[in-house]
């Protein structure tokens, strides 16, 4: 969890809830739901009446389950050496180090007990009959329902919080048959909705507590403030690639990648909230469900204005929800959204006058006169609208309030004696996500089911920004992309999509700027071995002029050979991968600005480039691997295994000497080389940020590094 | 067991021996060089106090001793052995305490958790918690606290105790005096003095250099991150006004 | 403030302590570790609620206002344990206290004096006004996170001056500086009392406290055991016996 030291409340919930979901994973592998299995059966025998309902077995055992499962962890966390010193880890690395503790093993640990845990049971669980997660996700916030009576701290107030719950679920159960409405409302899902209801209100009824006033000791390394030039740029970029991607792809294809583009949208919309502001949302597809309805029953002409009502909506509705939670800690932010989700999926979206036949059809957007009119015309204004907002966020950041945020991440006490007032500055920021969220599904032009913006839609999302660092808004496409088109929206996708999005971030960045010495609050000890790495720069792309005319050169003709079906689309899928990630970092060695000297072996590195593009271009993908999963990991794999025979070509060590001139002069200039806060700051020219410098390596690249850290 | 860096040997045949030396150690952030060669020995059983204005490199020169930080020239010995290199968390278990400037805690863990954390080096906790609650029994009082809720003063002795419990073959302290009260301070340093006694070589931070100097056996004034002198705490006198009012 | 009492669980952190500070006036506030000091600074600035006493700020009672009403009615303060803005430079430290002070209406006149500023400077002239003030003009582009402590101490104060305060509280301000600094850090608290400000000093610095404090005010287990001139205080042997010991 290197990436979120100091983030404590982060850290407790992505943890608690990826190890929950893997745990009750687990424990449905073992005793799988649809069979008779010894142990329901036993329990499910045995009632209990309290005050005249009876509580079924079956019932007690869920919520129970819950419940040791929250005392498991509680246990491991407070109990055992390892749990504390995992939280030791989160409140100052190097003081563990002094402690003779391990940190980087420790970290890995509670990594591999949170995310890959979950993903591990999740794949096991994907051989077997899949478990709806739905009722899974539900059993977490059972607990947590459960749990907030005791404020999450006592263990008798939890078992009466449970209680209560069960109860009321009996009490409802009874009173609403399968037909019972209210008005025109359904309220057939109320049950399942009851823990929900509970958890929010419970968060209401909470006493303010009070500011820390030790809120960070860790001192944080410097943000990077992006560039404004380059996000613009990169929002060109981005338009002109799908326009010539999305224009080779067939009708299904474009739509998977409209929600794509609306999950992209949603992910941004966490870049202010868990990026700039360290607050944490588990509702944001809720808020796009809800963008995606109102466009749909309102604005079904698709006319722009209803995009407008859409946001502002969304956001109104963000607001709301924000309010009671955020008086409390960050956890109860999460916990309020989670429940919000769970909430809104079974009582709005399951209504049929909400999502007729469950299903909502957002219009092609209509401007005027103008008039989107097919998948392809949308996907460009998705684009252009993740373009436009992204550039908003990167001024956001640059401006007076992205400082106040960034501030009152920092130490929101400090901020409070300023005179800021920490409430209304958290409902803003969150009401900016909702709505950034809502417009990713009112623009999102295509048909939505429900279950798109369950709960367990928006965890990975959620965990996808926090774990695996999303703070940048390049990664919030990215991330977004993987996780609105991949078809298999697990949670075991949503580890795999941190892992593929790491190696891939390394990938980009051969100057290997996540390493240890970037961490924690003074730079410390760089291992001999890796010591090397931090004399690498990074390579600037803007200055490098015949390297960018090569790459766009390159790229052209990629796309034209994929235009005249010369490869397939997977095969330019891959060799743009190859290109990005392989080709790219390497150019500037070949390609160097001007007044630089080329350096190591250039004439074989050209050519093994071409070679490399043209074969992975060529190499029938879809015809040899089945699944769009395995296929995203195969090219990985293939464009790891370029990227190191390039630099073997090229006669560089591959974790990254290429000391290749830096971004911009004015942030060089030292005698030696970079040192880490000009890193920081030249990181930020390239448009990496902090969180993604930061976040745990994957195994994988571990191993490629061979062994990693000490 | 404070003996327990490799090739140390107790006894009076060793105690000629620095137990920690660092040899010409140059050290650099990013580009910035702040140490320029430092040379340093502590003897067996002795307190050196390094003294020195702001941003003289004493905190560097601390992290570099005790593993956090590796230099970029030079050799850091411990006991004879050439540990430069050695992570911090391996010196750690092999007995050397640090105790770093004003953050030596865990502030979201407990008292008692954050004297688990000690037992990393290879003591068990009850030895642990009686050392702490004996010497600090403020400690004892709140054992349950959330560490960073502590009053500075407190957070202060929690950091201490830790360094005390391990009853380590090297103890680095930094700006041991920082938020405790005067009395505090004069009882910390007698107790540093009751250490060394026993076999630790002790080498303290301070800004405020009078009350150190009473406990410690030898001086080092450090001024951009160079050793301008070493010497008996009376030797010294006249260095150490000059380096504070820059002559 | 006037009778505040504060209790964490079953101890009592403060008991029925009363202290004021006047315009121009510095008050220093000493004691043994966990005397409270820093439980009276949290209290009136509104991070802990007492059980009992109130708080007001020129003449206003604001017992019942949240931190940040309370930091708009002239409020300042710096953190025993830094709470600077780690993952920004230190001019943009400034920045932001300048900023959000932009935010809501403008009031202390006295930090403003002390500045010699008209008020109505732009945001950049002001912060570059108090880095230079600070001493701190040559790190201003520096990410605090990376500095000592005593230099990021001043730049919590220099953050606190930026929202323009009429009284400010410090909590120790001066442990990570060296003498000759502590020496010049004196001559800046007095300036700045001498432009009006009111300021509360908790230091354990000792020769400091006596040097610029008019007034000092000792606390012992929560309560207040003696107040008076800094040379009553250092004679009272109620204080020499539980703080200063007999060396100074
Ligand atoms: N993390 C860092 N990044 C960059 N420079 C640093 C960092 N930490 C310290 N420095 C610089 O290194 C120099 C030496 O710092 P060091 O902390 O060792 O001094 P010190 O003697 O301990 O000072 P003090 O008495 O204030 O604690 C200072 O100029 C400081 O600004
Ligand atoms: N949140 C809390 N919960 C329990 N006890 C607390 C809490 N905050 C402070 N205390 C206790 O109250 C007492 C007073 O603490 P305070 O921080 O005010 O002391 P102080 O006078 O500032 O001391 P120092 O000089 O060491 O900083 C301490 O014993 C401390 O442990
Ligand atoms: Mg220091
Ligand atoms: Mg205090």
């Amino acid at each position: 969890m290197r990436g979120i030291e100091g983030a404590q409340e982060v850290v407790k919930i992505v943890v608690t809830v990826s190890l929950m979901v893997a745990l009750i994973f687990v424990a449905l592998w073992i005793w799988p739901e649809d069979q008779a299995h010894p142990l329901g059966n036993l329990v499910s025998t045995g009632e209990l009446k309290v005050a005249g309902v009876t509580l079924t077995g079956q019932r007690l055992l869920t919520i129970g389950t819950a419940i040791v499962v929250a005392i498991v962890l509680r246990f491991i966390l407070r109990g055992t050496r390892l749990g504390i010193a995992m939280r030791a880890v989160v409140d100052d690395r190097s003081l563990l180090k002094l402690n003779g503790g391990r940190p980087d093993r420790t970290s890995m640990l509670s990594w591999a007990l949170g995310a890959s845990l979950a993903a591990v049971s999740g794949v096991l669980l994907a051989s077997e009959q899949a478990p709806s997660v739905i009722p899974l996700t539900l059993l977490v916030v059972n607990a947590y329902a459960a749990a907030v009576v005791g404020r999450l701290r006592s263990i008798p107030g939890a078992f009466a919080g449970s209680i209560v719950l069960g109860l009321a679920i009996s009490y409802v159960g009874a009173y609403t048959p399968a037909d019972a409405a209210w008005g025109p409302i359904a309220l057939d899902n109320l049950q399942r909705a009851v823990p929900a209801i509970m958890l929010f209100l419970v968060i209401l009824a909470q006493p303010q507590v009070r500011l820390r006033a030790h809120s960070l000791q860790r001192a944080r390394r410097p943000m990077p403030v992006p560039n404004q030039r380059l996000a613009a740029i990169g929002g060109l970029v981005l338009v002109a690639t799908v326009v010539g991607i999305g224009s080779l792809m067939s009708g299904p294809d474009q739509n998977t990648l409209l929600k794509g583009f609306g999950f992209a949208i949603a992910t941004l919309s966490l870049v202010p909230l868990t990026g700039y502001s360290g607050q944490i949302s588990l509702a944001q597809l809720t808020f796009t469900g809800i963008g995606a309805v109102v466009m749909a029953s309102w604005g079904a002409s698709g006319d722009v204005f209803w995009v407008f009502v859409a946001v502002a909506v969304c956001s109104a509705v963000g607001a709301l929800v924000a309010l009671p939670a955020l008086r409390l800690s960050g956890i109860y932010l999460a916990l309020a959204t989670a429940a919000f989700a769970i909430f809104c999926y079974w009582m709005v979206f399951q209504q049929q006058d909400v999502m007729p036949g469950s299903t909502a059809s957002v219009p092609y957007l209509k401007i005027g006169p103008l008039e989107v009119g097919s998948d392809f015309g949308q996907l460009v204004v998705l684009a252009v609208a993740f373009a436009v907002i992204a550039n908003v966020l990167v001024a956001l950041r640059r401006s007076a309030w992205g400082r106040r945020l960034t501030a009152m991440r920092d130490s929101p006490v400090a901020c409070a004696t300023l005179g800021l007032n920490l409430m209304s500055t958290k409902v803003g920021v969150f009401a900016l996500s909702a709505a950034i969220a809502g417009a990713g599904g009112a623009l999102a032009g295509r048909t939505f089911v429900v279950d798109d913006f369950g709960l367990d839609q928006s965890l990975p999302i959620t965990m996808l920004a926090v774990v695996g660092g999303i703070g940048s808004v390049g990664g919030a496409l990215l991330g977004g992309l993987l996780l609105g088109v991949a078809p298999i929206a697990t949670t075991a996708l949503a580890a795999n999509a941190i892992g593929v999005f790491r190696v891939l971030q390394r990938l980009g960045h051969p100057g290997d700027l996540g390493h240890a010495g970037l961490h924690g609050d003074r730079p410390r000890a760089h291992p001999r071995r890796c010591r090397s790495r931090h004399r690498g720069r990074l390579p600037g792309l803007l200055p490098l002029r015949e390297a960018i005319a090569a790459a766009i050169v390159a790229a052209a003709a990629l796309w034209l050979a994929a235009r005249t079906e010369l490869i397939a689309n997977w095969g330019l899928f891959a060799a743009v991968v190859v290109l990005a990630f392989a080709v790219l970092p390497v150019l500037p060695a070949i390609l160097p600005p001007p007044g630089e000297n080329r350096r190591g072996r250039v004439g074989p590195t050209a050519v093994w480039l071409v070679v490399l593009l043209a074969v992975t271009a060529l190499i029938p993908w879809e015809n040899a691997i089945g699944s769009t999963g395995f296929r995203l990991i195969a090219i990985l794999g293939w464009t790891v295994l370029g990227a190191l025979t390039t630099l073997g070509i090229l006669g560089l060590d591959p974790t990254g000497r290429l000391n290749v001139s830096g971004a911009s002069p004015d942030h060089i200039g030292l005698d030696s080389s970079l040192g880490d806060a000009e890193a920081m700051v030249a990181a930020a020219e390239v448009g990496v940020d902090e969180e993604l410098l930061s976040v745990p390596t994957p195994v994988a690249l571990e191993v490629l590094r061979g062994g990693g850290d000490r | 067991m404070s003996a327990q860096i490799p090739g140390s040997r107790s006894g009076a045949a060793s105690s000629s021996k620095p137990l920690l030396e660092l040899r010409g150690v140059t050290a650099a952030y990013g580009g910035i060089q702040v140490l320029h060669g430092v040379d340093l020995e502590v003897p067996e059983g002795a307190v050196l106090a390094l003294l020195g204005p702001n941003g003289a490199g004493k905190t560097t020169t601390i992290s570099v001793a005790c593993g956090l930080m590796e230099p970029t020239a030079g050799k850091v010995y411990m006991a004879g052995a050439d540990v430069t290199g050695v992570g911090a968390e391996e010196l750690a278990r092999r007995g050397v305490v640090t105790v770093p400037e004003g953050k030596g805690i865990f502030p979201n863990l407990t008292v008692k958790e954050n004297l688990l954390m000690a037992t990393y080096a290879g003591v068990d906790m009850d030895h642990v918690e009686a050392v702490a609650y004996e010497q600090f029994p403020r400690l004892g009082e709140r054992r349950t606290q959330v560490a960073g809720t502590l009053s500075g003063g407190e957070q202060q002795m929690l950091a201490m105790a830790r360094g005390l419990a391990v009853n380590p073959a090297v103890l680095l302290l930094d700006e041991l005096s920082m938020g405790l009260a005067p009395l505090v301070v004069e009882e910390l340093y007698g107790i540093v003095a009751r250490i060394a006694r026993t076999g630790t070589s002790i080498l303290v931070v301070e800004q405020f250099a009078r009350t150190v100097l009473g406990v410690a056996d030898l001086a080092a004034v450090m001024v951009n991150g160079r050793v301008r002198a070493v010497g008996r705490p009376s030797e010294i006198e006249n260095e150490l006004s000059a380096a504070y009012f820059g002559v | 403030m006037s009778g505040v009492t504060v209790r964490f669980g079953g101890h009592q952190a403060l008991t029925d302590v009363s202290l004021g500070v006047d315009e121009g006036q510095i008050v220093g506030l000493i004691g043994p570790n966990g005397a409270g000091k820093t439980t009276l600074f949290n209290a009136v600035c509104g991070v802990v609620t007492p059980s009992a006493g109130s708080v007001r700020i020129m003449g206003r009672d604001v017992s019942n206002l949240n931190t940040h009403r309370r930091a708009r009615l002239g409020l300042g303060r710096t953190f025993q344990r830094l709470e600077v803005f780690s993952s920004l430079t230190v001019s943009d430290n400034v920045r932001v206290g300048v900023e959000i002070r932009q935010t809501w209406e403008r009031r202390g006149t006295t930090a403003r004096q002390f500045l010699a500023t008209d008020g109505n400077l732009p945001v950049d002239a002001e912060v570059d006004l108090i880095l230079e003030r600070l001493g701190l003009g040559g790190l201003a582009d520096v990410p605090v996170g990376s500095l000592p402590t005593g230099q990021a101490r001043l730049v919590e104060l220099g953050r606190a001056l930026g929202a323009r305060p009429s009284v400010l509280l410090l909590d120790e301000p001066a442990s990570g500086l060296d003498d000759p600094e502590t020496a010049d850090f004196g001559r800046l608290l007095t300036d700045l009392a001498g432009a009006g400000l009111g300021i509360l000093l908790v230091e354990h610095d000792v020769g400091l406290v006596m040097d610029v404090c008019e007034h000092i005010c000792v606390l012992d287990f929560g309560s207040v055991i003696a107040s008076g001139d800094p040379e009553v205080v250092r004679a009272n042997e109620a204080v020499v016996a539980a703080y200063l010991g007999a060396g100074t």
